[in-house]
């Protein structure tokens, strides 16, 4: 199954599914690499609201993500960590280092708008 | 909240063949005479200070009416052996005369008066064949033995419960998590931290964050008189998670005893934001969640 991917304007939002495998992992980012350029887009939402555990493989990959969309010319952001996997993460000593974070999908397309200076084609 | 552990359940006692039998001459003794008996110690009830209200508040009918079931109860466990009910009963008792505030004492004079009732009459019966009698009187102190350790562990366990539920109360109260405006909540903490209540700390931050969709929380820790480095290692992961959350955490109120002993100690405290006092905290806040704060002068704000 692949993580399904939707598209708002410049902005891709991606859902992780509750319970998803390092080889989906690895094929979202090879997808997000070539589509971010393709479809011109300027940012990435990456949606953790469902995921139940997010493990230092899953932590690395979301960082290499927004790395990669990053020098691809877009900026991501990490939304909705809940409390007992933020806390689990902390406790595994796993951090998001310089991704951002955001609560829900509204602050996070604020985000990415401040961020692009309004880039990501809203229309807001 | 943690439910109270349930009360191990007694086990019936074991009783030899002859201590059963003089169990069951005690019995029927008492069921002859348990009018008599009955009266008596409601008679002297009365008389008791901490008995007296209970006694008078209730009907008559139903002081009758619990003697009554406290003896069918009794009678299956003396005669046929069957315990359970009728421990559960004194368990039920015990449980009660803790809410009711009765004192432990009180139960060990229910019982004294109970064998001061019970034995003229068991002399009366048995008195000619003293073996027999010391068999019984055995028996009858057995009995009450069984009754005054099942009703003092279930005495006992309520209190323990009304404690722990105090706890769990105070607890509640110590963390309170204040919404302010939006984006914004204050978690000031006051009191001792020692690990479970920094846990509990955390937990509520976390939920917090998610229940209000706060973006920004200032943790006042101006009541905390002393932070060691468990408390101050598993607030630092808090922040950590809740910026994972997307939330910024602010904290306030910091003392120098408490700055000192964090450094002294040599916690890593570079990723916490601090701010002297909470006003300085609020006014940090705002600026990060770009409110600003104007105070109107009182001839504009004439209506």
């Amino acid at each position: 199954m692949t993580v399904p991917v939707l598209r708002l304007g410049r902005t891709l939002i991606v859902t992780l599914p509750s319970a998803v495998s390092d080889t989906e992992m690895l094929e979202l980012q090879d997808r997000l690499a070539e589509e971010v350029g393709e479809l011109g887009i300027r940012g990435v939402v990456l949606d953790v609201s469902v995921v139940d555990v997010l493990d230092s493989f899953a932590t690395r990959t979301l960082r290499g993500i927004a790395q990669t969309v990053r020098l691809r010319g877009a900026r991501a952001v990490i939304v909705g960590v809940r409390p007992e996997v933020a806390f689990s993460m902390v406790r595994l000593g796993l951090t998001l280092e310089d991704v951002p974070t955001a609560l829900d999908l509204e602050e996070a397309l604020d985000h990415l708008d401040r961020a692009t200076g309004g880039g990501t084609g809203r229309g807001r | 909240m943690e439910r109270a552990r349930p009360l191990a359940e007694p086990p019936a006692p074991s009783l030899a063949v002859d201590e059963q039998a003089a169990l069951r001459d005690f019995f029927e003794v008492y069921d002859a005479h348990h009018e008599e008996v009955s009266a008596a110690l409601l008679e002297w009830a009365r008389g008791h200070p901490e008995l007296r209200a209970w006694v008078e508040g209730t009907p008559p009918e139903e002081h009758a009416e619990r003697q009554r079931r406290s003896r069918e109860l009794m009678r299956r466990a003396a005669l046929d052996g069957e315990w359970e009910p009728y421990l559960e009963h004194l368990r039920t008792q015990g449980m009660t005369y803790s809410q009711a505030g009765l004192s432990f004492r009180t139960w060990f004079e229910v019982v004294a008066g109970f064998r001061r009732v019970i034995h003229p009459h068991l002399v009366e019966a048995y008195g000619g064949d003293l073996p027999r009698l010391g068999a019984v009187l055995g028996a009858v102190n057995r009995l009450l033995e069984v009754a005054l350790a099942t009703v003092g562990e279930a005495y006992l366990e309520a209190k323990e419960e009304q404690i722990r539920a105090q706890q769990e109360a105070i607890r509640e109260l110590s963390t309170p998590v204040l919404p302010v405006r939006e984006g914004l909540i204050i978690l000031p903490l006051v009191g001792a931290i020692d690990s479970t209540r920094a846990q509990q700390i955390t937990e509520r931050l976390l939920r917090g964050i998610e229940a209000h969709r706060a973006r920004l929380v200032v943790l006042d820790i101006t009541g905390v008189p002393a932070v060691d480095s468990a408390v101050a290692n598993h607030l630092l992961q808090t922040v950590r998670a809740a910026r994972l959350m997307g939330a910024t955490v602010v904290v306030t109120g910091m003392s120098a005893a408490n700055a000192q002993t964090l450094v002294r100690i040599g916690v890593d405290l570079s990723g916490l934001n601090t701010v002297g006092d909470l006003r300085g905290g609020l006014e940090e806040a705002d600026r990060l969640l770009g409110y600003r704060t104007v105070r109107v002068e009182p001839e504009a704000r004439a209506d």
